[in-house]
């Protein structure tokens, strides 16, 4: 019954499976609403995940964006937004194994 | 007997859905009216209310069909609760009531009801109008608006408009 021990010999965790949620202009775009997707980062952020997806294309042309226009930003485009497990996050937040991340387009209730 | 410690604010009264169906703002408020007065107790003077409903156009001016609202279902009410919950901790409001459209919403239909009950007009006014813009920018809903046949979604809210200066 000793106390555990860190066991120097462990294998790094391996990058997590997210299920990845889209909506309204972006879901169309895409062609689904979600996936289980495995990280090919570790760790991954959902910037990561939103380069993997290859969600950026998407974008531009649903909001028409002129052909053969790219985002020169670093990060995610004006407008959207990221959730993890249904709360508001930073698009740097470290995701984990299980999370639900959503990426969500500009809102527009009430 | 345990002396009373100075009485923190009474804990305000919360009701928040969303409804797939169309709603009747004015039916929802008597409801809740008088589920909060059931126990006899005088109601709260001051009431602020707004009542958004589907335009018969769309944004470019086309006739609309139908308002389609989308949402992010346990987010969206998450978020109501929690908008709700912050804007009644920053004013001294007894009641909050939002109702909210999920679907497709016809033209003149109410989409969203926000009514805020407190002592003094204030508070009601503001909560209320502080509340619905929040939930504009911060719930998790997406509209589309259906024209002869065709749906556009919507990519940000309207403006809210200024008081005149003069």
């Amino acid at each position: 019954m000793s106390a555990s021990q860190p066991n120097y010999t462990d294998p790094p965790a391996a990058a997590p499976t997210v299920r990845v949620r889209l909506f309204a202009a972006l879901r169309e775009a895409m062609g689904w609403s979600e996936q289980q997707v495995a990280a090919a980062a570790n760790p991954a952020t959902p910037l990561e995940l939103w380069q993997q997806l290859d969600l950026a294309g998407a974008w531009l042309a649903a909001t028409g964006a002129p052909a053969g226009a790219a985002p020169a930003g670093e990060g995610l485009p004006a407008g959207i937004r990221v959730a993890i497990n249904q709360q508001f996050a930073e698009a740097h937040t470290p995701l984990a194994d299980g999370d639900e991340l959503a990426f969500l387009p500009p809102i527009s209730g009430g | 007997m345990p002396t009373t410690a100075s009485s923190a604010a009474p804990a305000v009264s919360m009701s928040v859905s969303l409804h797939p169906d169309p709603i009747d703002p004015c039916q929802q408020l008597e409801q809740w009216q008088a589920q909060l007065q059931a126990g006899g107790a005088e109601g709260p003077a001051a009431t602020s209310l707004f009542i958004g409903r589907v335009r018969g156009r769309t944004v470019s001016g086309a006739p609309l069909d139908a308002l389609e609202l989308e949402h992010y279902p346990g987010m969206t009410e998450g978020q109501l609760q929690r908008l709700t919950a912050a804007c009644a901790r920053r004013h001294p409001v007894a009641a909050v009531l939002v109702r909210h459209r999920t679907g497709l919403v016809l033209c003149g239909d109410a989409i969203v009801v926000v009514a805020v009950l407190a002592d003094r007009r204030g508070p009601a006014q503001r909560c209320c109008q502080e509340l619905l813009e929040a939930l504009k920018h911060d719930a998790p809903f997406w509209k589309r608006e259906w024209s002869s046949g065709m749906g556009e979604w919507l990519l940000g809210n309207t403006p809210l408009v200024e008081a005149p200066t003069t």
